[in-house]
């Protein structure tokens, strides 16, 4: 991956030269890239978003033809490495490979955030999370509405909550329903699967890892606009009713004010991604759906998101700490 | 067992024995230099498991893993400076074991309780990871409480000199883990505003700061006297001060064997992890002693205890990952990404969808051990020779590897500030005589505590008398209750006396 072309080469010269010239920044984006990106990732190395990134970052790196060093900042659930991005020059050689929640929910959560869909710009977005309500195979109900009948004539069952978004479904679930539901707290996917398999809990929110264990495990309801392609059966809560449905996407941010030509150029890039097959392989084995979006798609995308994700927050009364 | 050799087939040519063999050197020099460890070891090898097959990237990640759990050994016996925070329990006897010129006894004692551990603990692993990892799932939040609270305990056998500034550093030890997002309703502690504070204080920097940075300025201190020892002592010439007695080999094996039990079963548990396991490991060997007080002055059983633990919670940690599909450590999330790469879905699916990869898997761990045992052994002798280099041109050089080791976990200068707040608190500690192995245990088993204690209120339905249907919490609140008692009053005599 780091291996330095002579195309590098001369597409370093040729931009260093531009670059004392002083030709318009068109030019800039015309030799773009002509050095080395590096690709920031907010979670720490190893986790199931770093290694899209770096799956991401190798399909890229090949239709570029520069190198893209990956580098873990982990912090606050995205939110450090998006301040380190927000300070980077807008050059196109450094962006941010992040879960757009950083951005669509974040700020509703965690009061030192305020990011808003104008802190960056994006070059598209490439997979999906498949967040929803999970539960043991053989538990009694199968849908969210039968789960709410069941809740009702089971007073105080145990949900398994690993966020703030995993405990406002159920908040919201209970009060519309008038339900009296024990919410316990869990660490991470881990944590989940260890409470659902160790019948600790009925149900929990899962971020998705849950169906790595079909045989005992299945989804009732998606927390996302659309039905997870692991399980199309499974409604959406939207479909159940509630109008709760946030999605997240991972994405490529950009500092504010990067040539338009630069994000065309890396959605181009990200775009081939979609269809290598080296990275159906692995995102299928991690159930990790592909659902590429444009750089169009992926500003309308996260605006309508934001939006959406402050109403629904704001109406469960939820406060930024 | 025809998967096994099937396995072992796959695994026994060159290249894939280079690949273990390369993993596990790599882990066991990581793990020998303070500052780095096993957080190094992930950041140097997601990269390279893009491109290898596999058999052999997944035979790399494991004998980094293996070989950074025995390598922390080392330089917690030669220079205080425990690899990683499981190893600072080793260090208590090691170290003066080293000072008295038996550095050799105590390497090859820390290695061999290391591949026993890592070796049964692969067995067990490779037996019984499905019915194991089930009644695992029997332990609950519940249940760990209980068992957390009881560990807590342990700090009464750990405190050295002082019950009392025993427990001041413990509660230090919880008081700085409370800082970060709370866990039940997100609600930032004692963060003044900093997002890098929001995860809570990473353990890498801390322990960093804590062990290895305080004792480097601590022997800076003391330089002169140090140097006037290394150069009486040097490594003993008597051979039984080089090698293990059958007498002390008499005396460990019993130690080994808890050691690895206990650390085979916090390995399976949810959440603890290696410090966990080697402290309570040292702990329960002191308390079991007739001569406790000796521990601490040299007791070759107390570096059997530690690292035994310590090794074996490497592979039952893999237990509920392959059984359940659940990342029980940071390994085991390794090795996931190391599958899925590889187009394999970690969990209970694995084992119909490539049995035979799962089957090379186990190979190359048992193949990782012996690996381990050679590549210790070998190396050992030369790490040895450390004891007779001067302190001033180890310590410049091992700051520098902490500052690397600390800024590598988040690539953040935020953590070297971390690692140093922690230095100052760490030198004051040895200073003052407070011990910092109880500062650690708060600061492991506090949180959890506290976290499966909010999680168990939820679960009791805030009702005591729902305990009834936990009878292993019963048994160990009881237990905890005794211990604190008789802790109580065996101290309270020992004033007496005094």
């Amino acid at each position: 991956m780091t291996v330095t072309t002579r195309r590098n080469i001369l597409g370093a010269a040729v931009a260093m030269t531009i670059g004392c010239t002083g030709l318009m920044p068109e030019a800039v984006a015309a030799d773009y890239p002509a050095k080395p990106i590096t690709m920031l990732v907010g979670y720490g190395a190893g986790g199931q978003t770093d290694l899209v990134a770096r799956a991401t970052a190798r399909v890229m790196s090949a239709d570029l033809g520069v190198p893209i060093n990956v580098v873990n900042k982990p912090g606050a659930g995205g939110a450090v490495a998006a301040s380190e991005l927000e300070k980077s020059a807008n050059d196109g050689y450094t962006l941010l490979f992040h879960s757009n929640s950083v951005v669509n929910s974040a700020p509703f959560i965690m009061k030192q955030v305020s990011f808003t869909p104008e802190s960056f710009e994006y070059a598209g977005m490439i997979t999906a999370y498949q967040v929803g309500l999970a539960t043991q195979k053989d538990s009694p109900f199968s849908t969210l509405s039968e789960f709410v009948i069941w809740a009702r004539e089971n007073p105080g069952s145990s949900y398994g909550a690993l966020s703030p978004e995993a405990r406002l479904y159920i908040q919201e679930i209970a009060k519309k329903e008038g339900l009296d539901i024990n919410i316990v707290p869990l660490k991470g996917g881990a944590g989940m699967m260890n409470a659902l398999l160790g019948r600790q809990v009925v149900l929990a929110f899962s971020g998705g890892i849950h169906y790595r264990n079909p045989d005992e495990l299945k989804t009732i309801a998606s927390t996302t606009t659309f039905r997870h392609p692991s399980a199309p059966d499974a409604r959406t809560i939207e479909e159940e009713g509630y109008p709760l449905g946030m999605d997240s996407r991972t994405t490529l941010f950009l500092p504010k004010g990067t040539d338009r030509a630069i994000l065309d150029r890396l959605s181009a890039a990200l775009k081939m991604a979609a269809s290598d097959e080296e990275f159906k392989t692995f995102t299928a084995s991690a159930n990790i759906p592909i659902m590429y979006l444009d750089v169009d798609e992926a500003y309308k995308e996260m605006s309508a998101t934001y939006t959406k994700h402050k109403g629904i927050m704001e109406a469960a009364g939820l406060t930024a700490q | 067992m025809d998967h096994l050799m099937t396995g072992f087939m796959d695994v026994l040519n060159p290249g894939t024995i280079l690949w273990v063999a390369a993993g596990v050197t790599l882990g066991y020099i990581l793990g020998a230099i303070p500052g780095l460890g096993k957080a190094t070891g992930v950041a140097v090898a997601i990269p390279l498991t893009f491109y290898l097959t596999p058999v052999a990237a997944l035979g790399m990640l494991i004998g980094i893993a293996k070989g950074s759990a025995a390598g922390s050994a080392v330089s917690a016996i030669l220079l205080n400076t425990p690899g990683e925070p499981s190893s600072a329990p080793t260090a208590l006897d090691g170290y003066p074991l080293a000072r008295q010129g038996k550095a050799q006894k105590a390497l090859k004692m820390g290695l061999f309780a290391s591949v026993i551990g890592d070796f049964v603990s692969t067995l067990i692993l490779i037996l019984l990871a499905a019915p194991l990892a089930r009644y695992a799932l029997l332990i609950g939040p519940v249940e760990l409480c209980a068992i957390l609270l009881f560990s807590l305990t342990f700090i009464g056998g750990l405190s050295g000199g002082s019950l009392t500034k025993g427990l001041i550093a413990a509660a230090l030890g919880v008081f700085f883990a409370t800082i970060g997002l709370e866990t039940e309703t997100f609600i930032p502690r004692l963060t003044f505003g900093l997002l890098e504070l929001e995860d809570g204080i990473s353990l890498v920097p801390m322990a960093i700061g804590m062990l290895a940075v305080a004792e480097m300025i601590n022997q800076a201190g003391n330089m002169k006297a140090l140097d006037r020892e290394t150069s009486a002592i040097s490594d003993s010439a008597a051979h039984e001060d080089r090698v293990i007695t059958r007498v002390e080999w008499r005396r460990s094996l019993p130690v080994i064997a808890r050691g690895t039990l206990i650390g085979s079963v916090i390995g399976i548990l949810p959440g603890l992890g290696a410090s966990v396991a080697s402290f309570l490991s040292y702990g329960a060997t002191k308390n079991a002693s007739k001569t406790p007080e000796k521990y601490g002055t040299g007791m070759i059983e107390g570096v059997a205890a530690a690292e035994s633990a310590d090794n074996a919670v490497v592979p039952s940690s893999l237990v509920p990952l392959f059984a359940l599909g659940i990342p029980g450590s940071v390994i085991a999330a390794l090795l996931i990404s190391a599958f899925v790469l590889h187009g394999l879905t970690p969990g209970p699916l694995m084992f119909q969808q490539q049995p035979r990869l799962v089957a090379a898997v186990y190979a190359s761990m048992i193949l990782a051990s012996f690996i381990m045992l050679i590549i210790g052994y070998t190396c050992q002798r030369l790490f040895a020779q450390i004891i007779k280099v001067p302190l001033r041109l180890i310590i410049p050089g091992v700051l520098f590897l902490c500052c690397v080791g600390a800024y590598m976990e988040t690539g953040s200068i935020f953590s070297i500030y971390v690692m140093l707040f922690f230095a100052l608190i760490g030198f004051f500690s040895r200073k003052l005589d407070f011990s910092f192995v109880t500062f650690l245990i708060g600061f492991v088993i506090g949180p959890n505590l506290e976290f499966t204690f909010r999680q168990s209120i939820q679960l009791l339905g805030s009702d005591i008398t729902n305990l009834k249907h936990h009878p292993i919490s019963i048994v160990f609140i009881v237990l905890t209750l005794a211990t604190a008692w008789w802790t109580g009053r065996s101290n309270s005599r020992k004033a007496v006396v005094k």
